[in-house]
């Protein structure tokens, strides 16, 4: 398990309650991700705020408890391969410097401790020292030196009774083999640097939603008080900019909805308007999106005397101290300027850069927008493109808690059928003949399934991700691929018995169909739609398999056409028409008319069509002359 | 009340936006959120009655009464509209070609009479400079330096070490040629024809 969040610890705890034993592994010295600092949560069917730390750190206990799982905080994923089916990791731990069995969590160290360095566990608004615990109920409960920032003066060690800082400790490469990798590795948020015009960073007192969070979280900077940062006075308003760095075209700009910001912008501003009923709250959005049953929330809000302006501000300014948010009322039509003495930026969730290194390292696609892509959004929406490998939280696209959850659960049911039920595989895979295969990789870039690895300088296919669609056979210049159960012998075969004892003036069609084709054309059977008898239908796992050397022998058996249908959104689709064209100009070489080769894309609820298609190319193949 | 009726072909003023010689191949006018971002910023919307955000709702929504509005002639062509919309929409353009819609149309035709002399200039200097009738309003804008910059501004350019801006007799009779030919001269002609 990848990334120590709400995700991955949800994750982690679903496959240990199934007997599944799971490694958690955390870039942070400590566990919980995000969801510690937001303080306060926003749920569907409740209208009140719930106490974050409440609900995570019951299930943090039960993960550290738990013999199934294993913790490892200060951690990443160095390296992996594939071996048919398992994962062999390398994980890096950076050394804490601190003996985790040693440290009673006493804090002299951090007392005398003379760094002092921003907190980032509070958005860098308190100063920590350089040895420091992130906050109280950190997991594990062990001091941590930050070693960017550690001079090695050894105060710490002279205080410490525990004997628990090694200043010489040194960090550890792990290995281990595991079967199936799941990635949780989040997201971050949008770098307000892109967006100089809302004046972010010029002014203390223009400050995020997750600054936000952390001032009204009670382990927080001010304790839980809204107070301003420049003055430490409760503000007399604050405005809230939707759509920072989100639903934005412009350079760096995010041009996906960050879900999450309209609802995150509603719960503070229902949390400011219960304690401080006096400031006034306005919330300058584009376009309200609370689906479901958040909608009731976001009615609570207004009877909570929230106020809301559709518009998006094109500019911040201050003048005294007091800021002026330029935009316009879009539905009174008024250029409009509001006073307020704190701005808050709902700034846009982007993938965060453990989510594209490990991606990176596992092998995974990413989408556009560099989060991880999976297998498909409806019916494999937590695989990715690698067999074995999953994807929850918001490693895979923006989402709240609520969402983030499902999701890890579901990351965890995969996983779990995959350990706990075997795979069933088709018996067409890619078999390699390593004394004919030269290690050119040829066949390595062009598999989408990511089947081909080399290994111990052995070329090897993993037998769960390959389809035997046959593509890499047409990049290997040495012939030493063959695919199981669908071997040139067989396919030659296959085509001669079709148009054995054909009769003269009797027309022979061979129609190569891939799976879907072949349900179709079984429909058009169960409807009893005419089709010409002089189709012969092949069944073969992809286009991609049939090569000219088939398409030439069956022209010499005596074929007077070929059709071959295929799926169009099967992953190595893009390369199909391409193929087509190739051996379209392998007839021509072969003074054959290429027009007795088509390509049809087939559907199973189309088989009408696929019916026509044949009635359609079996009448065109009688008018052709040569 | 504004019904939206059936058979109505509601995206024809769009689409003749879209296919002006002007419009850039990627111009997101069907992206627009009406956000009003390109309103907030606009110096044009500041001052006078003038809203990109609506101009864009009424080209989206087939009022063609748009052509006619008055406001269209307060934009400044500054294109801020166009660097902050998240849409990738450009207000400015939009607004141009409008314009000259309502140029096309004949009415606009008085709005770009006082701008003829910027025309007369090319013609006669092969440069566009602002015109004296202009020189009021500048001052008034700008100061007093404005009027000591345009009388002496050979003997500043000197100053600074920058030759004459006066092009050669052969370079302005060059350009008067490409403007002739290119039906510029006549299209002056027929500006400054409405003027009386």
């Amino acid at each position: 398990m990848i990334g120590g969040g709400i995700s991955g610890i949800s994750a982690s705890l679903s496959l240990a309650r199934q007997g599944i034993k799971t490694c958690l592994i955390e870039e942070q010295p400590t566990i919980g991700g995000a969801m510690v600092k937001v303080g306060k949560l926003f749920s569907p069917e409740k209208l009140v705020e719930e106490c974050a730390m409440c609900l995570l750190n019951p299930l943090v206990n039960e993960a550290v408890e738990h013999q199934n799982i294993g913790i490892l905080t200060n951690t990443t994923l160095k390296s992996a391969e594939r071996r048919s089916g398992n994962f062999n990791l390398l994980i890096e731990s950076k050394p804490r410097m601190v003996i985790e069995d040693r440290c009673i969590s006493c804090g002299s160290c951090a007392e005398v401790c003379p760094v002092e360095v921003k907190d980032s566990w509070n958005e860098g608004m308190t100063i920590r020292k350089a040895i420091y615990k992130p906050f109280a109920q950190a997991v594990p409960d062990v001091y941590t030196i930050d070693l960017e920032n550690c001079k090695k003066c050894g105060k710490c060690q002279d205080v410490c009774r525990m004997n628990a800082i090694d200043l010489e400790m040194e960090g550890e490469i792990i290995p281990m083999t595991v079967g199936s990798v799941v990635i949780a590795t989040g997201h971050k948020t949008f770098d307000m640097a892109k967006r100089p015009e809302y004046s972010y960073g010029r002014h203390e007192d223009i400050v995020t939603q997750m600054e936000l969070a952390r001032i009204m979280g009670v382990n927080g900077p001010t304790k839980g008080k809204l107070l301003k940062p420049s003055n430490n006075k409760v503000p007399e308003r604050v405005v809230m900019v939707q759509c920072v760095g989100s639903r934005d075209e412009k350079p760096g700009g995010r041009k996906y909805c960050s879900k999450v910001c309209c609802m995150v912008a509603i719960k503070h501003a229902n949390v400011i308007k219960q304690h401080y009923p006096d400031t006034d709250v306005i919330i300058c959005y584009n376009d309200m999106r609370t689906p479901g049953m958040y909608e009731k929330y976001f009615k609570y809000a207004q009877s909570n005397g929230v106020r809301l302006i559709r518009g998006r501000p094109g500019e911040i300014a201050e003048k005294n101290g007091i800021f002026t948010v330029r935009l316009e009322d879009t539905l009174s039509k008024e250029p409009l300027e509001i006073e307020t003495d704190l701005v808050v930026l709902s700034t846009a969730m982007e993938p965060s850069k453990g989510t594209i290194d490990v991606s990176g390292i596992l092998d995974v696609g990413l989408t556009e927008e560099l989060f991880v892509k999976e297998k498909h959004s409806k019916i494999k929406p937590v695989a990715t493109e690698v067999e074995g490998i999953f994807v929850c939280g918001t490693a895979q696209g923006p989402k709240d808690i609520t969402d983030s959850i499902v999701q890890a659960n579901a990351a965890a049911s995969k996983v779990s059928e995959l350990i706990n039920g075997g795979v069933e595989l088709e018996p067409f895979v890619a078999s390699i003949d390593p004394s004919k295969c030269k290690l050119c990789r040829k066949c390595i870039d062009v598999c989408k399934y990511k089947a081909a690895y080399i290994q111990d300088e052995v070329l090897t296919v993993d037998p769960i991700s390959c389809t035997g669609c046959g593509a890499c056979l047409w990049e290997c210049n040495n012939d030493a691929i063959e695919i199981m159960g669908q071997t040139d012998e067989q396919i030659m075969a296959m085509i001669t018995g079709m148009l054995k004892d054909k009769k003269p003036h009797e027309n022979r069609i061979i129609a190569f169909l891939d799976s879907v084709g072949y349900v179709s054309a079984d429909n058009i059977g169960i409807n009893k739609i005419d089709v010409p008898n002089s189709i012969r239908i092949i069944k073969i796992p992809s286009m991609n398999r049939i090569m000219p050397k088939h398409v030439l022998h069956a022209f010499k058996m005596g074929a007077d056409g070929i059709i071959m249908g295929e799926y169009p959104y099967n992953l190595m689709y893009s390369r199909t028409k391409e193929k087509i064209r190739g051996l379209k100009r392998e007839l021509l070489k072969n003074n054959i008319n290429p027009d007795r080769l088509v390509f049809y894309k087939v559907y199973i609820p189309y088989f009408r069509g696929l019916a026509s298609k044949f009635n359609e190319f079996d009448g065109k193949i009688k008018c052709l002359e040569n | 009340m504004k019904t939206i009726k059936l058979q109505n072909n509601s995206l024809k003023l769009v689409k003749d936006v879209l296919k002006d010689l002007k419009a850039s191949p990627d111009l997101g006018i069907y992206k627009c959120v009406q956000c009003g971002m390109c309103t907030s910023v606009c110096p044009g919307a500041s001052q006078t009655e003038y809203d990109p955000r609506d101009m864009i709702r009424r080209v989206l929504e087939d009022d063609e009464t748009v052509i006619d509005d008055e406001n269209i002639w307060n934009c400044f062509s500054c294109y801020t509209c166009n660097s902050i919309c998240p849409s990738g929409n450009n207000a400015s353009e939009i607004n141009q070609i409008l314009r000259q819609m309502s140029i096309d149309k004949g009415e606009g035709i008085q709005k770009i009479v006082s701008f003829s002399a910027y025309g007369d200039s090319f013609m006669e200097l092969g440069v566009g400079s602002i015109p004296n009738t202009f020189f009021d309003v500048m001052v008034k804008d700008v100061g007093p330096e404005y009027m000591n910059l345009k009388l002496n501004i050979e003997d500043i350019r000197a100053d600074l070490g920058l030759g004459s801006y006066i092009l050669p007799e052969e370079a302005i009779n060059e350009v008067e040629s490409i403007l002739d030919n290119s039906g510029f001269k006549n299209r002056l002609e027929r500006i400054k024809r409405c003027k009386k």
